[in-house]
């Protein structure tokens, strides 16, 4: 089955800037993918690559297995919204209007939906909302195109936590009805880690992780006790990121523990805590020129 | 039924009615109530017809639209799934669409204005020396023809606003601008003002037409290579 995203040896270069290096993945649909990284990882640049509105400087991407770049056959398909997202100067329900124009798989009545949610009142001009409130705008036409390919660009920013949460169960619930393509790119990793199927992690232009969610929930554990304790949990383990307060020792380590750990961890009295999305992100990026994370799958 | 995707960018731009449909008649019409008011105030002469002046404000508006196509709409649009030439190809068609409907409204008041005597007072609002003359399907033609000019003119000087900013557009400019003292330069140096002053003096409104119509050429091409590399 041809892939909704193919992306194989993708580079942007910007002058003497390297945005993208050497990237390579696929995605099948329907999936979610959250798209993780930190700032200027890239993120933004890769999707504006898919949606064609950025140019590749090398490497080949398709979409639906054709070159996205001025194909309308393929654009149509697909909608990039950006938390940045210029605007006419139009008013709420033009720009409604306008997206319902070009997707054949429009839901006015979940836009009508989304819009009473976010409070956005349709007669008001783009030009005098709030950053929030023209985030959920993007959001409503988003979600409501039901585009095949449907990629958020930061879909949170300047959100309030009532107006995310409202976000991700829309999400979550759209989906489920009508399962398609949806690529994440996100700061809130925590916040949407249960939404995700797929991680894909950008670090400084390169993709460092590329994993099924589900892979990587419980493949890292933080160790925290006695120097001496921890030292005899983690003995013969992969360990990232160790250190030492006191008498108290914290430790990261790597690959998933089963229940001989866990009842040596208790008998050592030593406290165990699953290492986030986030923070598993953040090592991918830290460590990924290592051979340490045996445990989760790099690309 | 679906629209061609040429017809449903024509339609988004529709949207606003107000830069589109509104305003280009609002300042014809400002111009000319503007015009009625001077010539009331100004003593005439004595069956001349008094050219005014006050249509020049629909093509500039024209230029300014142009150049609004591209400012803000043009993001919103790739971001919905419109590749750009089928943008580009919108827009035009849109500025063709306009024209049209001005032009065919520039030629019957020129009728109207004829008939009327100038609207009573010897205006000649309609009747632009040299450029709107000859049958009314003529003047319909060089009016049609001048306003997609300014159009496609405006838009790719938005075009190059988008694409380089400020500096970029003032480049553009100063480029205009060296080329027309360049080719004056050479027209100087050839001796050749005396066949020029010759040819404005004996060109007829087709063959102005059919000159403006190869602007508007050589504008859409300059428009297309610019929008085609353009990244928001």
């Amino acid at each position: 089955m041809t892939p909704a995203i193919s992306a194989a040896g993708l580079e942007r270069r910007y002058r003497d800037h390297r945005a993208l290096a050497d990237v390579t993945f696929e995605v099948g649909t329907p999936c979610i993918t959250g798209l993780l990284g930190r700032n200027g990882a890239g993120k933004s640049t890769l999707l504006r690559i898919l949606a064609g509105q950025e140019f590749a400087t090398a490497g080949r991407v398709r979409v639906f297995g054709a070159e996205p770049l001025e194909n309308d056959t393929v654009l149509r398909r697909m909608i990039l919204v950006r938390d940045n997202q210029t605007y006419p100067d139009l008013r709420v329900r033009h720009a409604v209007a306008a997206a319902s124009l070009l997707y054949p798989n429009w839901d006015a009545d979940l836009a009508g939906t989304l819009l009473d949610a976010y409070e956005l009142p349709p007669a008001r001009p783009i030009k005098k909302l709030s950053r929030g409130m023209r985030t959920a705008l993007g959001l409503t036409i988003g979600l409501a195109a039901r585009a095949e390919l449907t990629l958020f660009d930061e879909p949170c920013a300047g959100l309030d936590g009532v107006a995310r949460a409202l976000f991700y169960d829309q999400l979550l619930a759209d989906y489920a009805a009508h399962p398609r393509c949806i690529v994440l790119s996100t700061h809130l990793i925590d916040e949407a880690a249960e939404l995700l199927d797929r991680v894909l992690v950008l670090d400084r232009g390169r993709l460092v992780l590329d994993a099924p969610a589900d892979d990587l929930r419980g493949t890292m554990t933080s160790v925290t006790g006695q120097a001496g304790s921890v030292e005899r949990l983690i003995a013969g383990r992969t360990t990232l990121n160790r250190c030492t307060l006191g008498t108290q020792t914290t430790a990261v380590m790597v690959g998933r523990l089963d229940d001989r750990d866990r009842e040596l961890a208790d008998h050592l009295r030593l406290r165990l805590e699953r290492v986030t999305l986030q923070q598993l992100a953040g090592y991918a990026a830290e460590y990924h020129d290592r051979t340490v994370l045996t445990a989760v799958r790099t690309p | 039924m679906r629209s061609t995707p040429i017809v449903t960018v024509v339609r988004y731009l529709l949207l606003d009615r107000v830069t589109y449909l509104v305003l280009p008649w609002a300042w014809a019409a400002f111009g000319f109530v503007l015009d009625v008011v001077v010539l009331q105030l100004i003593p005439g002469g004595h069956g001349d017809d008094r050219w005014v002046g006050g249509l020049v404000a629909v093509p500039l508006v024209m230029l300014v639209v142009g150049a609004q196509s591209v400012a803000r709409a043009l993001p919103f649009a790739l971001t919905l799934g419109v590749s750009r030439r089928t943008y580009f190809l919108g827009a035009t068609a849109l500025a063709l669409a306009l024209s049209v409907g001005f032009g065919l409204a520039v030629a019957i008041g020129r009728i109207v204005e004829r008939a009327t005597g100038g609207w009573g007072i010897g205006m000649a609002y309609f009747r632009v020396p040299h450029l709107l003359d000859g049958p009314w399907y003529l003047s319909w033609l060089t009016a049609m023809t001048v306003l997609v000019l300014m159009f496609v003119y405006g838009m790719w000087y938005g075009l190059v606003y988008r694409r380089t900013g400020l500096p970029g557009t003032t480049a553009f400019a100063a480029a205009q601008l060296g080329a027309l003292a360049l080719a004056a330069l050479v027209a100087t140096w050839a001796h050749g003002w005396t066949d020029i002053g010759h040819y404005l003096g004996t060109v007829t409104a087709t063959g102005l037409t059919g000159v403006l119509a190869a602007v508007v050429a050589i504008l859409l091409t300059g428009g297309f290579a610019t929008i085609r590399r353009m990244t928001i």
